[in-house]
């Protein structure tokens, strides 16, 4: 019983880590940013899972540098798509 | 030939390396990125009357370019996966709180741009990426190809709003769990 109304004050961590996700890409209603601030301030594994989502999301967005080893080489890339422009002329 | 065509065969020695990097960054796969800088280059043959030069040839080339990166995820996110019910039950207890075992641990975080800049934690980030169903990388990736809005992607994507970041939920509390495990071993 306390658990039910503690989640229906507070949210449950499952709701939580939801509205984290969310507020990366979508604006909170007022209710659910209130719901979420005080559920921060009492749980400290979601305070945590948010700010270890948010090094997740910099990380993705910086994924690029890996990369550039594995290219194919753009001078054959250029050849062949020189020669399937030359078929769709004719 | 005419002008225009001498002009995208110009554009092709231009941008073909440029825009081929961007895709592989994009698709993390050399074969299916070069197909789709070449559909690219096809689908500008087909529309190449219709380009007025209001834009340079390389925002236009771009544009191109990115329905086609998209298209190629939106095939992907349609594709049905075989969700678990309880994909969730990994993680939280019936009544919706963490799981004892699953609890996010604290990183020894010291500095969060090196931990970013950090290639062997890219690398890890890489492989938990991989290890995702594809629809849920797939929505996670996407949202980096282009600077739209949540509301954007899910229009493109043709998924409702709180599908995409119910997705993103799940796709991130693997990820998270996955990237604790590896480069923490807590």
């Amino acid at each position: 019983m306390k658990q039910k109304i503690m989640h229906f004050l507070f949210l449950s961590c499952l709701k939580a880590t939801e509205l984290i996700e969310k507020k990366f890409h979508f604006k909170l209603s007022f209710t659910e940013k209130i719901q979420l601030e005080l559920h921060k301030m009492m749980c400290d594994a979601c305070k945590t899972y948010e700010k270890q989502s948010g090094i997740i999301e910099e990380g993705i967005k910086g994924n690029h540098h890996l990369h550039h080893s594995k290219a194919v080489d753009s001078e054959q890339l250029k050849k062949q798509i020189q020669a399937k422009l030359q078929e769709a002329h004719k | 030939m005419s002008k225009n065509q001498e002009n995208l065969s110009d554009w092709v020695d231009q941008f073909t390396a440029e825009l081929y990097s961007w895709t592989f960054h994009k698709v993390s796969n050399a074969e299916l990125a070069a197909d789709l800088v070449q559909d690219t280059f096809l689908a500008a043959v087909e529309k190449l009357d219709s380009f007025k030069g209001d834009s340079s040839p390389k925002t236009w080339l771009f544009s191109i370019l990115n329905h086609k990166i998209i298209d190629h995820y939106r095939k992907k996110v349609n594709q049905p996966v075989n969700l678990k019910n309880d994909s969730f039950s990994n993680f939280f207890d019936t009544g919706g709180d963490w799981q004892e075992n699953r609890k996010p641990n604290h990183w020894d975080e010291a500095d969060e741009k090196q931990l970013i800049d950090d290639d062997e934690f890219q690398q890890v980030l890489e492989k938990c990426m991989e290890a995702l169903p594809e629809k849920w990388s797939a929505c996670v990736k996407l949202k980096y190809l282009t600077e739209k809005n949540g509301d954007d992607i899910c229009q493109e994507l043709d998924i409702t709003p709180s599908n995409f970041w119910q997705i993103v939920h799940r796709a991130k509390l693997q990820l998270r769990d996955c990237i604790e495990k590896n480069w923490y071993n807590i």
